[in-house]
């Protein structure tokens, strides 16, 4: 054991009181420490010092705490968010499956008829000029300003290995059809609340030609189509994420769906006895921003409070990204605020 | 409840704080906290309590390397309009916490790294033989390094407390 147990004139080091006072030691260590402290009274000072050094760092590092008082978020809500966590990663390894899948079909397929091109010169002498050909006619129809085709580059390759380009460009008319009709869906003006004569923003914001609203922010793959709904079933979509000011009827509820792990926006229309409409907005700290901008000159706005936030993931992991409630509607801002104040989210 | 549900009611504070500590963010340290425990659900360790306190240190040290970029997005975020009112403290008390504040964080970051990693480790709960697993020190070394990073930063915030009641003199 320790020389100061057999040697009295040596005392205790002060790494091993600060273990001592640590509670880090064994029971025979301690049982030796106390011997040693009943009977030295220096070491008995320098115990206190210790112990009055480690009590200062304890209240210093106590005020370097980021609240008075953290509460944990319900586990629930973190099973959830790793179950969903989980879902995406089933849903994206798929995706690469499908992805590398559909590769290797058109690396095969490629690969088979640049083989075959190689292998048979005749038949290579005979295409060459049938693509060309083929390529040019159709040059004077309006499908033609598809711009693969005006590329060198991919008409020397198509050249090389398309037998046939009909059923091909067939294909790229179809896909521009699919896709001119996949933008005029997103185009779809968004729907008005049809229960009252409600300050609709969204409405006038499309008639502008802006309808910022029916356009993802960013490159968003999904469709963001607002949708008019009872309040039951919007209740349902929204879980208990509804802004709603009590005591007022509801008249209309709208929401627009977010990215994945992003809950919708959500606009609940009231109407107060005076026949007043107003109409709290929940969600993205940038969308409701973007509604609060765009209205008419009568219609104001409250201050903002934050809801709670989602939690979305991103290439460095999950993150946070605020929410915010606001109230609009053709009232004075103070009251406005105060309707804030009072909204719930049910 | 299981393990990992005690572990994360009891020791949840305990992680915001020691994250808090490492990156001076309250909201990115609970989001931090959160990922942790996210991440311990799914690996399922078997020493729960070390292994939260080493992603989390890792995850402070990621978050860091990122802070940069981070800093840019918070004061776009900052420019938005946020709370309801609510009640501002006095002038005074927020000058005076301020200044308790950047002392109290100047001794901190006075410390060698390895110093403050042990001193903020056993703050946050862990024992000897779970800092010295984490920080790669031998334990009976634990010990020594505390009794250090204790005393420097108690000296360092002493030095900057009379530094700054000379200024205001």
């Amino acid at each position: 054991m320790t020389d100061w147990t057999i040697k009295q004139e040596r005392h205790i080091p002060e790494d091993e009181l600060h273990a001592y006072l640590d509670q880090a030691l064994s029971r025979s260590q301690c049982a030796e420490i106390e011997t040693h402290l009943s009977a030295c009274k220096l070491c008995q000072a320098r115990r206190s010092a210790v112990a009055a050094l480690r009590d200062r760092t304890t209240a210093l590092l106590s005020g370097l705490a980021p609240r008075p008082v953290i509460v944990p978020p319900s586990f629930q809500d973190l099973r959830e968010r790793q179950s969903r966590r989980l879902a995406l990663a089933v849903w994206r390894a798929r995706l690469q499956r499908s992805s590398l899948w559909a590769a290797g079909v058109v690396a095969a397929v490629g690969a088979g008829w640049v083989a075959r091109t190689l292998l048979d010169p005749h038949r290579t002498t005979v295409s060459a000029p049938l693509v060309a050909q083929s390529v040019a006619t159709p040059a004077s129809s309006p499908i033609a300003a598809v711009p693969a085709i005006d590329s060198a580059s991919t008409a020397e390759i198509e050249k090389q290995a398309t037998p046939a380009p009909l059923p091909q460009r067939s294909a790229v008319v179809a896909a521009h059809n699919v896709s001119s009709a996949r933008s005029s869906r997103a185009l779809v003006p968004a729907p008005t609340l049809q229960l009252a004569s409600v300050v609709t923003p969204v409405t006038r914001a499309a008639v502008e030609g802006r309808a910022p609203l029916t356009r993802p922010a960013g490159n968003d793959p999904f469709d963001r189509v607002w949708r008019v709904v009872p309040w039951e079933d919007a209740l349902q979509i929204a879980g208990s994420e509804l802004p709603f000011i009590e005591g007022i009827p509801v008249v209309g509820v709208m929401f627009q769906p977010g990215v994945p792990g992003e809950r919708p926006t959500v606009i609940v229309a009231q109407q107060d006895p005076n026949g007043e409409v107003i109409q709290s907005i929940e969600g993205p700290v940038a969308r409701v921003n973007e509604l609060r901008t765009h209205q008419p000159s009568d219609v104001h706005a409250s201050d903002v409070a934050r809801t709670a936030p989602d939690y979305v993931d991103g290439p460095g992991g999950m993150h946070r990204a605020l929410r915010i409630l606001t109230v609009i509607g053709r009232l004075p801002v103070d009251s406005l605020n105060t309707l804030a104040r009072l909204a719930t989210i049910r | 409840m299981d393990d990992l549900e005690r572990l994360y009611k009891t020791h949840y504070a305990a992680v915001v704080r020691f994250l808090y500590r490492k990156i001076w963010d309250a909201d990115r340290a609970e989001d931090l906290a959160q990922e942790v425990f996210i991440r311990a659900m799914a690996h399922r360790p078997e020493k729960p309590r070390a292994w939260i306190f080493a992603v989390a240190a890792n995850l402070a040290r990621d978050e860091a390397r990122a802070a940069i970029r981070r800093k840019k997005h918070l004061t776009l975020l900052k420019d938005d309009p946020i709370p309801l009112s609510t009640p501002e403290p006095s002038a005074e008390d927020a000058v005076d916490r301020e200044e308790r504040w950047a002392r109290v964080t100047g001794a901190l970051a006075a410390l060698t790294e390895r110093d403050r990693d042990v001193l903020l480790l056993w703050d946050a709960g862990l024992s000897y033989p779970e800092i010295a697993a984490q920080t790669g020190l031998a334990v009976g070394a634990v010990g020594t390094t505390l009794a250090r990073a204790r005393k420097r930063l108690i000296e360092a915030h002493d030095r900057l407390d009379y530094q700054a009641r000379t200024a205001h003199s």
